[in-house]
């Protein structure tokens, strides 16, 4: 049998598995072994078993579970309740402050965190009962919501960003830092669309004339609660910037810098540890055996000469390389809306990877443009992730489709911040070039 | 967690559901086993951290007890995650599906993750069998032997099979609908362990 002939109805198959809900791990990992031994190779089998202890002995991928362990712990610690407070007392009288304090609040949990939901879910609970009570329109509220909430994959440190660098074989020290850039932009981004709101429509965002000022002292207390988050991410941040640890180095520090706050808020016991534990090792199987089934479906796929193909395939266009890069873009897009994200990345970075270099691109910008691609599919309706961390949240009288309303106006935001990175490159790579080597 | 409602409704048996319950409770064990090695790879990675920069002393072994722990940690938290329905998938279909189609997707999905472990099984096996015969080691300043976290493969992968079959027996001798997913409120490719993972703030 032809290799083409394999491939197609290897595709076949795995769009088949892929929609009757196997796990993506098995789907990718099963069907290209079965291939693999019946139909292609099965001496490739042995070589993805080295990979597979390669993969065990990644010194960059431990920095998956110890970040999202970190992020647990945070969870349980009370931190994220201090700095919704200390928001609202600084925040709270200023038209559509509720909404930007969120989006600040969420920049600095992205910081400290590498996980998603973790925000989303935190905001859900804390911010948005307190801004439809204020009387802000529901779709703004939870528009803010969902797209902050999800700054987590850009800004550092990122558990996407990690498994971006690792497939893609570049630093990931690099590639985290590049993120914080792009991530602020569209912090930017998000806070510049409320103001205009609020000016225009100010009823979209009232204000509370009767609220009552907080005295002074009172909002500088509550400022305390930005001590801990800050010297984190300095912690985490600057020990990565300046070259003086790995990501995985500062990943350890970071769980004990997360166990501090615990500490201190008196929320640290073994139960509340057991279940971060738990909770971690969940996050981090389930990526870890999808990475597994991805290895296996990328040793079939190039082995069969499918990347080859596309390659020639491209090169062949000789069309504009900026087209193929917002086709690539679209795809992501489109991707991002129906596959789960590490998922996305495993399957197409093997693949687009050698594309974007033999299109002379920058592989550290390519891997922020993908992380704002990837971004925008986790709030993209009608599936992305994103949406059904704030379904879980959502008061009874509001349906999904305010949610939907709602994200719309933001998934346009992604896209001039996309537009943005793509026309200005050096907003991505000057501040990962001025690193210190390692 | 559907472990209890998955029981109620699934009729096993009586000389198959005693060794099924054994499969998914010793997964259950080798996870929360499993989750304690951050409680080793935490600390030595600190110890590490601090006598490097704090005292330019590095060790020559914690860095990569830490890394030689990782393997086992990530493949061995697999098997009681296939239980708990943890591993994502793409529900937009099947969500949509009705109980009886659900079944008869479970009942060939589950034998790929059964066909995945064993061939993935019949290869590394030898990998892991030579790493043990030979009493292999990482040539590193440390040496460390490596076949136990080379056995970690094989090992899991038995598991894995085993909780697999244990789940397919549950969809054969299921009566009434399907289970999964159904009860769990977030849901098209957002449930399990995502969804366990923010279930702490929710609550």
């Amino acid at each position: 049998m032809s290799s083409s002939a394999i491939l197609i109805m290897m595709f076949a198959g795995l769009t088949l598995f892929m929609l009757s809900g196997l796990p993506i791990a098995f789907v990718l990992g099963g069907l290209s072994l079965l291939f693999t031994v019946t139909l292609w190779n099965p001496d490739a089998v042995v070589v993805l078993v080295l990979q597979i202890f390669d993969t065990m002995k990644s010194e960059a991928l431990l920095a998956i579970p110890l970040f999202i362990l970190m992020a647990c712990i945070l969870q349980r610690s009370g931190v994220i309740e201090q700095l919704y407070n200390a928001m609202a007392l600084w925040f709270g009288r200023m038209r559509g402050g509720l909404a930007i304090g969120t989006v600040i609040i969420c920049v600095v949990m992205a910081a400290m965190t590498g996980v998603v939901g973790a925000a989303v879910t935190a905001m859900g609970i804390l911010a948005l009962p307190e801004m439809l009570k204020r009387g802000y329109r529901p779709e703004i509220a939870l528009g803010t919501i969902c797209a902050s909430g999800t700054l987590g994959i850009l800004i550092p440190p990122s558990v996407l960003t990690i498994v971006y660098a690792v497939t893609a074989q570049i630093s990931i020290g690099q590639m985290l830092i590049a993120g914080i850039v792009p991530g602020l932009l569209l912090a930017g981004l998000y806070v510049g669309y409320l103001l205009v709101v609020g000016w225009l429509k100010p009823d979209w965002l009232p204000v509370d004339e009767h609220a009552v000022r907080p005295s002074m002292a009172e909002r500088l207390r509550s400022l305390k609660a930005l001590i801990f988050p800050s010297l984190l991410i300095l912690l985490i941040l600057g020990s990565i910037f300046f070259g003086v640890a790995t990501p995985t180095e500062s990943a350890a520090v970071g769980v004990a810098g997360a166990l501090v706050p615990a500490v201190l808020s008196r929320r640290v016991s073994f139960g509340m540890l057991r279940e971060a534990g738990i909770d971690a090792l969940k996050a981090t199987s389930m990526i870890l055996w999808i990475t597994i089934g991805a290895k296996a479906y990328v040793a079939i796929f190039t082995g069969l000469g499918g990347a080859d193909a596309l390659l020639d395939f491209i090169r062949g266009l000789a069309v504009n390389r900026w087209l193929i890069l917002a086709a690539m873009m679209l795809l992501l897009i489109f991707l991002g809306t129906v596959l789960d994200e590490i998922g996305i990345i495993l399957l197409t970075v093997p693949v687009f990877i050698p594309i974007v270099r033999a299109l002379g691109f920058d592989e550290l910008w390519f891997g922020v443009l993908y992380a704002i691609t990837i971004q925008t599919g986790y709030i993209s309706p009608p599936f992305g992730y994103t949406l059904f961390y704030i379904k879980g949240t959502l008061p009874p009288n509001i349906g999904m489709d305010r949610v939907y309303r709602g994200v719309l106006p933001f998934f346009a935001l992604q896209i001039v911040g996309l537009l943005i990175c793509m026309a200005w490159p050096d907003l991505v790579t000057s501040l990962p070039r001025a690193m210190s080597a390692r | 967690m559907s472990a209890e409602r998955e029981g109620a409704r699934t009729r096993l048996p009586g000389w198959l559901a005693g060794p099924c319950q054994a499969v998914t409770t010793i997964n259950r064990w080798v996870f929360m086993a499993t989750a304690t090695l951050m409680a080793i790879v935490v600390p030595v990675m600190l110890y590490e951290v601090i006598a490097r920069y704090g005292f330019n002393a590095p060790t020559t072994w914690a860095m990569e007890l830490a890394v030689l722990l990782f393997g086992p940690y990530f493949l061995l938290g697999g098997p009681w995650l296939l239980h708990l329905q943890g591993h994502v998938g793409l529900d937009l279909v099947r969500q949509r599906a009705s109980p009886a189609w659900q079944r008869r997707m479970d009942l060939v999905n589950y034998p790929v993750i059964i066909i995945f472990c064993l061939i993935l099984l019949w290869y590394s096996v030898p990998a892991a069998w030579s790493a043990w015969s030979y009493r292999e080691t990482s040539f590193s300043a440390w040496n460390p032997p490596i076949w136990p976290a080379k056995a970690a493969v094989p090992v899991a992968l038995v598991l894995m099979a085993l909780q697999a079959v244990v789940e397919w027996l549950g969809v054969i001798f299921r009566v009434g609908g399907a289970d999964r997913h159904d009860d769990s409120g977030a849901v098209d490719g957002a449930g399990g362990s995502a969804d366990a993972m923010v279930g702490e703030v929710r609550a």
